[in-house]
């Protein structure tokens, strides 16, 4: 068990938010649309698996690339969404074919691009680089970065200021001091009670309440048991409003199951006002085998269909933003936890790589591509064949902390890391 | 012989099972501190042939033709079954070699199952040839492509992080092997594989390609010598770091989270010398562990978080309530899909290190799922004995409760524990029972209407309580 989880027990400050918001109930869509001029809202896309930076925005100039992908290599002439629009955003480089919604934002100048993004001495396990990026720490040990983020940022302010879309918040949220709800459908998250005796139902509640009021300074896993059961239950409550009160002619794609994450974080982003850090997962990006559709189909598969999840679940979302007049608020930063090896295997797949290429998209941010490509020169790469990462992704969250919310990054990261500027 | 009080008898009940009935942890009590172990330990001389008879009837001879017919099949176990230590001891064995369904094919999951049941209490030594013999194990670390001409390291490596040893000694913190004795040690097991079925799946079983196995001298932990996989067991199971890993992993599991304090370490070590001093004898070691005085001090009561199937199946058991794992043609899923729901799908473990435990089931959506399971378990007001699920009978209400309302709490929260609460505890359970909807003092009286009522809304908030999550 990780100290900082015992931590987070005996401190146990779940309740404190909790309790400040309950009298804050949801007063109708108006009040979060006007809202706090000064809302700033992150979404967090985190691609499980590893995604193929390489395949999702192509250097169709470089030779070495096609040397590597004999099979995968998107060519320049197929770099045309399914409407036959080209993909390509720079003389180098072109976004895959199934990436067309994002191209259009990319056009708007809502879309940057940071390349070459990893870190020293990087780990190809899932796990361990995975936890390096949760937490910015080389030992993938500690609190997670927002989770720190959110200490200095989000104390005092009611219980949903965080929440996390999936059956397990992740470790980026990992707190000594927040406890981050996780919702992995809003059917299930709600606390029934008997539906024969629907009267005696604030009875039940009230007793709950004064059970889950008591303190247990002797035992953490009673703290713990008491401090998340608490929240679970307020929390849920205020989130029944969620989908009930949201409206909206904006159409998510159907069989997307990011653009359905997103439709919830936009239900909750629209009823609960105070709702700023969001975090939804998606994948699997482990493509060893059959990445692509086959021999002769590379722009169908495993891969082209995330992506094409990816792009149009954001492009929706950001639509949705628009309507709700929340598009100025919102910055959306996907990552996934390393790229994929350069040079393709024998199984029509990729196997776990390093540096790769991640989005920050919304109005807050300055479009265009950032950061250097790595070299795909054979000398350039390091033992395992892998890129060498040109941007630290400590930076990223820098930017993101400074740039965006407004915090101080060198408390939250313990060092001061360069801006990369993708912010307006 | 050490006496052993009904408090004390609860707590080995609830570590060594799931809980159980008054009837039940008087019977420990009757049997002394060593004796209560040792019933429920040597669990083959308890007759189980009820629940053998009940199994019969759901699930015929056992070929089973779905994942969730395996995990029905081991929930109803867990439930019905009057050898309870056999199922923990066998889940504790599916938490340590985790191995999961997703990827190994799902008979050869039902298959692990027995051989984790069958040697569960066996020599570690052998357990582990078992472990390494199994298909769904030689599906799941990729024993069957680890071949003489290309070794696959997965098994290897597991085997000694994960089944054995650790990266590290627990004890003294030092490298346990190289990456050159995980490369070795893959060749050891090469050419063991699978004797598949086809027509029997069910019968499939281990077989040894003598054909792909290498059979050259391999250099493992500084000793070189043609050794075979069930020498490398035999090497393992013989190191110190072993005893001190698997010493550890059970503690955790039955007694209370080790820290790294001189006190924790001379446990580690004291009960190592007992898997060394009785031949790698599991059976001898976890008897010891549960008639220690560790085991039995304050520090280990409620020193655990209870797992979904601890939680669920404890309500069950402790209340003397109905379960109904129903047939083909009415089949129960609402126990395995909460259980999944609050972070534990049986025969899928979150990945080969087994589930988090204790403070790993805690988040929101795991807690709501607990309290909806107890809400809908306290409410489920099923009157067909023949129909699917778990529900309390009237009349089983009735035997829960007392005259008197805080009595009637009183006695709810001996059946669940006992728990130990205060006065502010009862006092709220009390004033629950008494009032209407409206919050008037109408009090309590046991009839048809309150049973109806207030009594199953109390054993929904009762289930919810901070001190039942904890064992």
């Amino acid at each position: 068990m990780a100290t900082t989880r015992r931590q987070f027990i005996k401190r146990g400050l779940g309740m404190v938010t909790v309790s400040v918001a309950l009298p804050q109930v949801w007063l109708g869509g108006a009040r979060a649309q006007a809202g706090d001029p000064a809302r700033k809202i992150l979404v967090v896309i985190e691609m499980l698996g590893g995604n193929d930076g390489l395949n999702t925005v192509v250097p169709y100039t470089d030779s070495r690339y096609y040397g590597f992908r004999p099979t995968l290599g998107i060519k320049e002439t197929e770099l045309k969404d399914a409407q036959g629009r080209t993909t390509i955003i720079s003389d180098r480089f072109g976004l895959h074919p199934s990436m067309g919604r994002m191209k259009e934002l990319y056009d708007a100048g809502h879309v940057a691009i940071v390349q070459g993004v990893g870190y020293p001495e990087p780990s190809l396990s899932h796990f361990m680089s995975a936890d390096i990026w949760h937490t910015t720490n080389p030992t993938g040990k500690g609190d997670g970065w927002l989770g720190r983020y959110a200490e200095a940022a989000l104390q005092g302010q009611p219980g949903l200021s965080a929440v996390s879309i999936g059956p397990r918040p992740p470790k980026t949220f990992t707190s000594s001091k927040v406890v981050v709800p996780n919702i992995f459908s809003f059917d299930l998250y709600s606390f029934q009670t008997d539906q024969k005796y629907a009267g005696n139902r604030s009875r039940k509640l009230d007793a709950f309440n004064a059970l889950y009021g008591r303190s247990f300074p002797e035992n953490e896993f009673a703290s713990a048991v008491s401090n998340i059961g608490l929240d679970a239950v307020t929390g849920a409550s205020r989130l029944s409003t969620a989908p009930v009160n949201y409206r909206s002619t904006v159409v998510y794609p159907v069989n997307n199951p990011l653009a359905a994450g997103l439709k919830m974080l936009a239900q909750i982003i629209t009823a609960i006002p105070e709702a700023s850090l969001l975090y939804v997962q998606f994948g699997f990006f482990d493509h060893h085998a059959n990445q692509i559709g086959g021999p002769t189909s590379k722009l169908t598969g495993q891969h082209a269909t995330l992506l094409e999840y990816f792009s149009d679940g954001v492009k929706a979302f950001y639509d949705d933003m628009i309507e709700h007049e929340l598009a100025d608020k919102v910055l959306i930063f996907q990552w996934s936890e390393f790229g994929r090896r350069p040079n393709q295997n024998n199984s029509l797949g990729t196997d776990h790589g390093t540096a790769s290429s991640l989005f920050l998209i919304g109005n807050p941010v300055a479009g265009g591509l950032y950061g250097e490509q790595p070299s795909l020169e054979a000398t350039a790469l390091d033992e395992a064949g892998n890129l060498k990462f040109t941007v630290d992704f400590r930076s990223v969250y820098a930017t993101v902390i400074d740039g965006w919310l407004g915090g101080d990054s060198e408390v939250v990261l313990g060092s001061r890391y360069e801006n990369v500027g993708f912010i307006r | 012989m050490a006496s052993i009080n009904y408090e004390e008898a609860a707590h080995l009940l609830r570590r060594a099972g799931f809980g159980g009935s008054p009837e039940d942890i008087n019977g420990l009590v009757a049997r002394g501190r060593e004796g209560a172990v040792d019933f429920l330990v040597n669990y083959e001389s308890i007759d189980n042939s009820a629940l053998d008879a009940l199994l019969f009837k759901s699930f015929g001879n056992e070929n089973f033709r779905l994942p969730s017919d395996i995990q029905r099949w081991w929930l109803t176990r867990m439930i019905h079954t009057r050898r309870p230590f056999e199922e923990k001891m066998t889940f504790f064995w599916h938490n340590h070699f985790a191995t999961s369904y997703f990827k190994a094919f799902y008979p050869y999951m039902a298959i692990q199952n027995k051989t984790l049941r069958r040697h569960a209490l066996d020599r570690f030594d052998t357990l582990l040839v078992k472990v390494a013999e199994d298909p769904a194990m030689l599906i799941w670390l990729d024993g069957v492509l680890n071949l003489k001409v290309s070794p696959n390291e997965n098994f290897a490596r597991e085997l000694q992080e994960l089944f054995t040893m650790g990266i590290t000694d627990m004890v003294t913190g030092e490298a346990n092997y190289t990456e050159k004795d995980v490369k070795e040690i893959a060749r050891c097991f090469t050419g063991y594989t699978i004797k598949v079925k086809r027509k029997k799946i069910y019968k499939s079983k281990f077989r040894f390609d003598p054909a792909q196995h290498d059979n050259t001298a391999k250099e493992v932990y500084g000793q070189t010598a043609n050794f075979t996989g069930e020498d490398i067991v035999t090497l393992i199971a013989a190191r110190r770091a072993t005893p001190r890993f698997l010493v550890k992993k059970l503690f955790e599991f039955f007694v209370y989270p080790l820290t790294s304090s001189a006190e924790d370490t001379a446990t580690i070590e004291k009960f190592s010398d007992i898997y060394i001093s009785s031949n790698h004898s599991i059976k001898s070691l976890v008897r010891a562990i549960f008639v220690s005085d560790e085991f039995f001090s304050g520090r280990a009561r409620f020193a655990l978080i209870k797992n979904p199937l601890e939680y669920i199946v404890s309500a069950i058991r402790c209340l003397g309530a109905t379960y109904n794992v129903g047939t083909d043609t009415r089949p129960d899923f609402t126990l395995i899909t909460r259980a999944r729901q609050m972070g534990l799908e049986l025969l899928n473990p979150r990945d080969v290190n087994g589930w988090d435990l204790n403070l790993g089931w805690l988040n929101t959506s795991n807690m709501l799922e607990r309290y909806n399971f107890a809400n809908y378990f306290a409410s489920n007001r099923e009157t067909n004995p023949d129909a699917a699920g778990a529900w309390l009978t009237n009349d089983q209400l009735r035997r829960l409760t007392e005259p008197t309302a805080e009595a009637t709490v009183r006695k709810l929260l001996t059946m669940l524990g006992p728990l130990k609460t205060d006065a502010q505890t009862v006092a709220v359970l009390t004033n629950y029972l008494e009032t209407d909807d409206q919050g008037n003092r109408v009090g309590f009286t046991v009839n048809d209407a309150t049973l109806d009522k207030s009594v199953r809304g109390l054993i929904h908030l009762m289930l919810c309580l901070q001190e039942f999550h904890l064992n």
